[in-house]
């Protein structure tokens, strides 16, 4: 019972990073790949924690690994948020669809 | 079935700290950098408790709790550097708001 519950947690961590991973290389901009790393990877290296926690039981881990995941839960959205901030600050340009139509026409 | 699934998942991590390492090479700012680095060290905080998952020693949760310290505060310290490089259009406008 104990492994089932371990393996639908990993499997759904996993594909969450994944998501994050095609979405840090496909996405056409730099606001667009920060969403994609400050929610996908945060809910996929929590699942990932809590699957190790299942797996190990209260005996052996104690406390470390729920602090671990709240550290994570708190900074990921943090560092996205400081990253964004200072994107703005910098004037990055936004994702302009028009361009990206007329670049798709093109080739 | 359980340790084709760990390894699985050890490749899939090492393809994710790849696509952050493609980040890292043809990101146009410098901004998309500091982004794939803390997408690394994330990635490489999943690694680890991977490799306590498949050894299934509960060696490693220092570890996990290092390197997300680690990787937190590398992010926090390469974005202060940049503000600190470009003070932004901000400050000006406040600057001439104030004697109005």
């Amino acid at each position: 019972m104990r492994d089932i519950i371990v393996i639908i947690l990993q499997i759904a961590g996993l594909l969450l990073i994944v998501v994050a991973g095609v979405g840090l290389i496909r996405l056409p901009d730099f606001y667009c790949r920060s969403h994609a790393l400050g929610k996908a990877m945060a809910l996929g290296i929590v699942l990932l924690l809590t699957a190790l926690w299942v797996h190990l039981g209260f005996d052996a881990a104690g406390m470390i690994l729920p602090l671990a995941f709240l550290f994570q839960l708190i900074t990921i959205p943090v560092a996205s948020h400081l990253l964004c901030q200072l994107a703005r600050r910098k004037n990055i340009p936004t994702f302009d669809p028009a361009k990206q139509k007329n670049t798709k026409k093109e080739t | 079935m359980i340790e084709l699934i760990h390894t699985v998942a050890l490749f899939i991590l090492a393809g994710t700290a790849l696509c952050g390492v493609y980040r890292l090479f043809f990101g146009p700012s410098r901004v998309d950098r500091i982004l794939s680095f803390d997408m690394i060290a994330i990635s490489v905080v999943a690694m680890i408790s991977e490799l306590s998952l498949m050894g299934r020693t509960p060696e490693f949760l220092e570890l996990i709790l290092v390197f997300s310290l680690l990787g937190f505060f590398g992010t926090v310290m390469l974005v202060f550097y940049e503000h600190k490089s470009h003070p932004g259009p901000e400050k000006e406008t406040k600057k001439e708001e104030k004697p109005q």
